[in-house]
């Protein structure tokens, strides 16, 4: 191994062992206090979630699938689509590994991804407009591994929002042709 | 044994134990065309498939219900470090269910390459023209032409004219197409002439039998020879429910490069010169998207039947390794593509209908790794070399500059943040040093290249004859064989290369 790809190797460990570790500490902040004040919607039956994690990524689908046209009340939100609910039930059915995983980007998020963009407060209790500035943070964070994590996210939520046929109208498309509707999906 | 048939793993009860000549261990591509070869020579065989059996009205064009269908780790399978999802075929047909049927040979550099570096015998062009033909005729291959063309594939051609860069159409195993645009999530029409349609009904008619919902976990020897295999019953869920015992003098790995390599590692086959799961290849590919003024419907008609290969070369070493080819995704896979969240996002997704999508594949040179994960879920590490970042860079950059030529009034490259340019002037002016996995989405759908074929067995896994270097009856036949990446679609690679080296696997199942 040349010296330059000894360097690489090093820094990369070391990044991969850092980022380890605040997934780690977030999981273990998370441990400590993820069972308080979370609260599910009645008769709300969860597949693998633990409520504090259907609470925080309910938080963060609002966010990601925001409406750009707030005032328009045509178009579904997350929760009119029951974003959070179906990413349980999809989360469920992935490998272990996989759901372990996004559990503890979920304690992040809702821990430490606050601090590291200046609030001292969980994820949950931001305001929208706050929340924005945390997901925009771990978004374009400089460690590829959060990164990574929000784009997982990202697209699990956007799975649970684009699946209905409710939001196709809103981009233009006309969705499967096997089953349509006579009148189109809507 | 069961009768010739397709059976479904889910429905049975109780444990599976079978006694037969042949086993092959996937049925995409290759083990469909192996099994089809060695029924047809009266030889007792059987596959095993991990995914579910589905036919044409399962395949209901919704991203949400195909993705856990028809997809490994229900579309959510990465390299390790997540930086390039690996989206791969689980289910009866395997990947050639969800591909968009793009046939191309292997081309005639890469072949020689392989005889004249990396010692692969018996596969010049002259001698695996039979098999191409063969393969070509059996799945209905042909052009298709302008008449067949959408909007998403004329941008491309349009660009490639304006600028004057190489391009041209491709052929399609396609029959009866109704121009849905749904590939990629199954043909609600059996139009595809895949496996699933073309090749196992032939092999089961000729008396093989097909299992779907089988797990294979081990497959058993004594050091020097295979004797079969050992696996489990998956219910719906995917959850074991029985095991599974085969005996056979021959087993035939066609699981992927991936699924091939993880399961040769897991069961201790010998691998005295470390070569094993090592060279994986996966073409992994960045999208591009341009707006128009002007409506494209991406999502209507055949996907991909225009190809720009100006800046490809299959020269090794060439620092023209890119391959660019429509690339448009249905509203989930747009979303997750598109750089941003919330409000701005959901304004890119209004201009939907106006996008074009192009995506660049690097003809890889990077060499990764497959594993056998703890948790029996293969592990994929792949770390891009500056050189294919390199190439990585230069397809966007090229992608960019087709939209613009085709006339995009703003192309976007889903970094982060994202980049857009509305000019080839900015185009020109951009430092694209920042393109880099995790930088910008991967995708990669061909792997290739990890249980090797070569005469050598210290640069090697399996002899040119597909048979393993050190084990007795244990085959390869599948994407796995390829000792570098092929810069163009794989599957017609595949299926030749089965039809090639079936005549081996016979001589060998009849003992």
């Amino acid at each position: 191994m040349t010296r330059e790809a000894g360097r690489r190797f090093s820094r990369r460990r070391l990044i991969k062992a850092a980022v380890a570790g605040a997934l780690l500490l977030g999981a273990g902040a998370a441990a400590v206090v993820r069972t308080r004040g979370y609260a599910v919607p009645a008769g709300r039956t969860l597949a693998w979630m633990s409520p504090w994690q259907y609470v925080v990524f309910q938080h963060a689908a609002r966010r990601i699938a925001a409406s750009d046209r707030p005032e328009d009340s045509s178009i579904p939100s997350a929760d009119d689509l029951d974003v959070a609910g179906f990413a349980d039930g999809w989360i469920a059915r992935m490998p272990a590994a996989v759901r372990r995983d996004l559990g503890r980007f979920l304690a992040y998020l809702e821990h430490l991804a606050p601090v590291g963009s200046g609030y001292a407060s969980r994820f949950t209790r931001l305001s929208p407009a706050d929340q924005d500035r945390v997901l925009a943070g771990v978004e374009a964070s400089s460690n590829d591994q959060l990164r990574a994590g929000f784009e997982g996210l990202k697209s699990l939520v956007f799975m649970g929002y684009y699946r209905d046929a409710r939001t196709w109208r809103v981009i233009g498309y006309d969705g499967p042709m096997r089953g349509r509707p006579e009148g189109g999906w809507r | 044994m069961t009768g010739a048939s397709f059976q479904r793993g889910r429905d049975l009860r109780g444990d599976l134990s079978l006694d037969v000549d042949a086993i092959v261990v996937g049925t995409g591509a290759g083990g469909s065309v192996a099994l089809r070869e060695l029924a047809r020579v009266g030889l007792q065989a059987v596959a095993f498939e991990e995914g579910a059996l589905s036919r044409s009205g399962d395949f209901d064009q919704r991203e949400d219900h195909m993705l856990p269908r028809l997809f490994q780790e229900m579309g959510g399978r990465t390299t390790e470090d997540f930086a390039i999802r690996v989206l791969q075929g689980r289910g009866v047909g395997g990947s050639t269910v969800h591909n968009t049927n793009l046939c191309k040979r292997t081309p005639e550099p890469i072949l020689d390459l392989w005889a004249r570096k990396y010692g692969v015998a018996g596969a010049s062009v002259a001698e695996m023209a039979a098999a191409f033909e063969t393969i070509e005729r059996d799945l209905s291959v042909s052009p298709m032409g302008a008449d067949v063309r959408n909007a998403n594939n004329e941008v491309l051609r349009a660009g490639c004219e304006a600028l004057g860069w190489r391009g041209g159409p491709l052929a399609h195993n396609r029959v009866g197409c109704q121009k849905s645009g749904f590939c990629e999530l199954g043909c609600s029409y059996d139009a595809k002439q895949n496996a699933l349609k073309v090749l196992l009904p032939q092999a089961v008619a000729a008396g093989a039998s097909v299992y779907s919902d089988v797990l294979v976990t081990r497959i058993v020897h004594d050091g020097a020879r295979v004797t079969g295999v050992r696996g489990v019953l998956l219910d719906a869920y995917g959850v074991p429910q029985g095991a599974v015992e085969a005996r056979a003098r021959v087993v035939v790995l066609a699981a992927s490069a991936v699924g091939s390599a993880a399961l040769a590692r897991a069961s201790d086959v010998p691998d005295p010169s470390a070569q094993l799961g090592r060279g994986l290849r996966l073409h992994p590919g960045a999208a591009v998207a341009g707006r128009f003024d002007r409506t494209i419907a991406g999502w209507r008609g055949i996907p991909q039947s225009y190809e720009c290969t100006e800046h490809l070369s299959y020269e090794e070493g060439s620092d023209r390794r890119v391959w660019i080819v429509p690339a448009f995704a249905h509203p989930i896979g747009a979303a997750a593509s598109l750089p941003g969240f919330g409000a701005s996002h959901m304004a890119a997704m209004r201009a939907y209908p106006n996008l074009a999508v192009l995506t660049a594949m690097v003809h890889d040179e990077t060499s990764g790794e497959v594993l056998a994960g703890d948790d029996g879920r293969p592990v994929l590490r792949y770390a891009m070399t500056d050189a294919d970042r390199t190439q990585l860079a230069r397809g966007i950059a090229a992608c960019a500059r087709l939209l613009l030529a085709a006339g995009a009034r703003e192309v976007t490259i889903p970094a982060i943040p994202p980049v857009r340019v509305t000019s080839t002037r900015e185009l020109d002016a951009l430092d694209l040093s920042f393109v880099r996995p995790h930088s910008v989405p991967l995708t990669a759908v061909h792997p290739m290249g990890t249980l090797r074929m070569g005469e050598d067995p210290a640069r090697s896994v399996v002899r040119s004859t597909g048979e393993h270097h050190h084990l007795r009856g244990l085959f390869v036949s599948d994407g796995s064989l390829f000792p570098t990446s092929l810069g163009g679609p794989p599957q017609i690679s595949i299926y030749a290369f089965a039809l090639h080296l079936a005549p081996h696997v016979i001589e060998r199942a009849r003992g």
